[in-house]
């Protein structure tokens, strides 16, 4: 059968400086084993699957799926989802929001302004602290050569899926930053978490942070654009004081060192919940042909 | 701009059981760079690019890229690229045969039948074996631990990339391994090779002749899904050594099993001893691209 495809760039001004995503608009009829076929053979950090709403509140249903498992929810793919159900027209926002239904329930995404200029963000799950590492933390400095601690201490924190965040001292030094990947691969699995989230302030630049997620298990590789890492981070940074303007508002650039370079937008509101978001670019628009 | 793409899976008889590849159909105007970053941000193993040919003789032009580096040739992105050409109706096959003009010059391809069940081979460039460094034994002990050999010598095989092309005892003893990455790394960086091809005779009555498997973690893949230049270099090899017997000068191999696919890579040795490899091509992706 042929359906809608679409492939995005997400958190990024042009084509090729985001993060990429695979979605399937019209993905009823699908199993669940044809779906994981499917996002094993684009290769892609993430492929996305639309469905008609189960609950009349959402505005459409979706399914997420790593190359590996099923991922109940993410950041960039369902900021590049909603984008594409708005480029499709199967869904328009009510009071400037899209309601997203997914496996961890019912997620509102903030949609602002039109075409190239549109910006999407969701809300992320609450993230909760679950350990603070001393500034010296051994584990990390074993997975960070040349690691110069910044002002925040170290953290683990759970925010859907959890992360080590490290403060480096300055952009020069998160940019140069070589990963030990057995290390950070060994701290990822002895704390059940995704792995290292480093970051850095930067003043003077175009963005108030610069960060680099290393991803540790169940592979190792550096993500271009990570919606669900910054939103975490961003949590951090509102429980300690330390957002980088008294609005809430930041922006963030990641994913220079592997030939990206995503802007991703966040914000805490007065509620203290964290959105996460930025633009988002359609690279690739036609049909998929798959069996089943 | 918008620009004709497709996204197909090649050596495969139906979607996802080959190797994915990204073919952009009208590629004049884009430069180096510009291809560079889309084959880094389609993630796949290869992204080509079709462009007018530049020698009368060349059906098309091809540029190859991975995600890291432009390459001369390479099997699959050839034998898909041309699958794309035939589908957009950019060139004709002239008495079953297509040439590809590509950096590593002019390419011959077969293409036999239609449709779905449609084949296009390409002609691999020579296999040749290369002397190994000295004290490759030990490496290449530790990179096979514990399995049984085939009849045939282990060879370094240079058809562009260099392959170490193993026989194994049978098909179970390729289809059981559980590679050594790290013995497989130091054997393929301490004797150039790209990779390690091991290889089996499959039982009587298979529908294949031979299982094949192609370890390349040196460069970041551990293991690859189906591989042309792999089964090239094997083919090679056998018919260097006149053990085609049994195999005849065309037979089917099967790659990709381990890894979650059902590759089928069909070998043809001509007359001139050089080796073909083909198979079908499924579009899986059709559409614009705006980059």
């Amino acid at each position: 059968m042929i359906r809608s495809f679409a492939q995005l760039d997400v958190f990024a001004a042009k084509p090729g400086d985001g993060n990429p995503l695979a979605v399937v608009l019209d993905a009823d009829g699908l199993d669940d084993a044809t779906m994981q076929a499917i996002a094993k053979w684009t290769r892609l950090p993430e492929t996305t699957f639309l469905l008609p709403p189960t609950t009349p509140e959402a505005s459409y249903r979706l399914r997420i799926f790593s190359p590996r498992r099923e991922v109940p929810f993410a950041g960039h793919p369902s900021i590049g989802s909603a984008h594409a159900v708005l480029e499709a027209g199967l869904a328009t926002p009510r009071d400037g929001l899209l309601v997203q239904e997914c496996p961890v329930g019912l997620l509102p995404i903030e949609v602002r302004g039109e075409g190239r200029e549109r910006r999407l963000a969701v809300r992320a799950p609450k993230a909760r602290v679950l350990e603070i590492g001393q500034p010296d933390d051994r584990r990390l400095g074993a997975a960070l050569k040349g690691y110069v601690p910044g002002a925040l201490p170290p953290v683990l924190m759970d925010g859907g899926r959890r992360w080590w965040l490290a403060e480096l001292v300055d952009e020069a030094s998160v940019r140069s930053l070589v990963p030990r990947w057995d290390a950070v691969s060994a701290l990822a699995r002895g704390h059940d978490a995704m792995g290292l989230c480093v970051f850095a302030r930067t003043p003077g630049k175009d963005y108030d942070l610069v960060v680099r997620a290393l991803v540790g298990q169940p592979g190792q590789v550096e993500d271009a654009a990570s919606g669900a890492a910054n939103a975490t981070l961003a949590a951090w940074l509102h429980e300690r004081g330390a957002l980088p303007h008294a609005d809430g508002r930041y922006v963030v650039s990641q994913g220079r060192e592997v030939g990206h370079d995503a802007r991703l937008e966040l914000r805490v509101d007065a509620a203290g919940d964290v959105w996460s978001g930025g633009m988002v670019q359609t690279v690739v628009r036609g049909t998929l042909d798959w069996p089943g | 701009m918008r620009r004709d793409f497709l996204q197909l899976d090649v050596f495969a008889d139906r979607p996802g059981t080959g190797n994915p590849l990204a073919v952009v159909l009208d590629a004049q105007g884009l430069d180096t760079a510009a291809m560079q970053a889309f084959a880094n941000w389609t993630n796949l193993s290869e992204t080509t690019f079709v462009l007018p040919p530049t020698d009368p003789s060349a059906s098309y032009r091809v540029r190859i890229f991975t995600p890291r580096q432009e390459l001369p040739f390479a099997g699959h992105p050839s034998v898909g690229t041309a699958h794309a050409v035939l589908e957009a109706g950019l060139a004709k096959a002239l008495d079953g045969r297509l040439v590809q003009e590509c950096a590593a010059g002019l390419l011959p391809l077969q293409v036999e039948g239609e449709g779905p069940a449609r084949r296009i081979a390409v002609r691999a460039p020579r296999g040749r074996p290369r002397t190994p460094p000295p004290g490759h034994e030990a490496a290449l002990d530790a990179a096979l631990a514990g399995r049984s050999r085939g009849a045939l010598a282990p060879a370094l095989v240079d058809n562009g990339p260099q392959w170490w092309v193993v026989e194994l005892a049978d098909e179970a003893q390729v289809r059981t391994m559980a590679p050594d990455l790290a013995a497989i790394s130091a054997l393929t960086g301490g004797t150039g090779a790209v990779g390690l091809a091991v290889f089996g005779r499959a039982a009587a009555g298979s529908e294949h002749a031979l299982a094949v498997r192609a370890f390349c973690p040196a460069d970041g893949i551990p293991e690859d899904p189906v591989t042309g230049s792999a089964n090239a270099a094997i083919a090679a090899w056998l018919h260097q050594n006149n053990a085609l017997a049994g195999l005849g000068p065309r037979f089917l191999a099967s790659q990709g099993r381990e890894v979650g696919r059902d590759g089928r890579v069909h070998i043809h040795v001509d007359a001139d001893g050089e080796a073909w490899v083909g198979g079908c091509t499924q579009t899986v992706i059709r559409g614009s691209l705006d980059w």
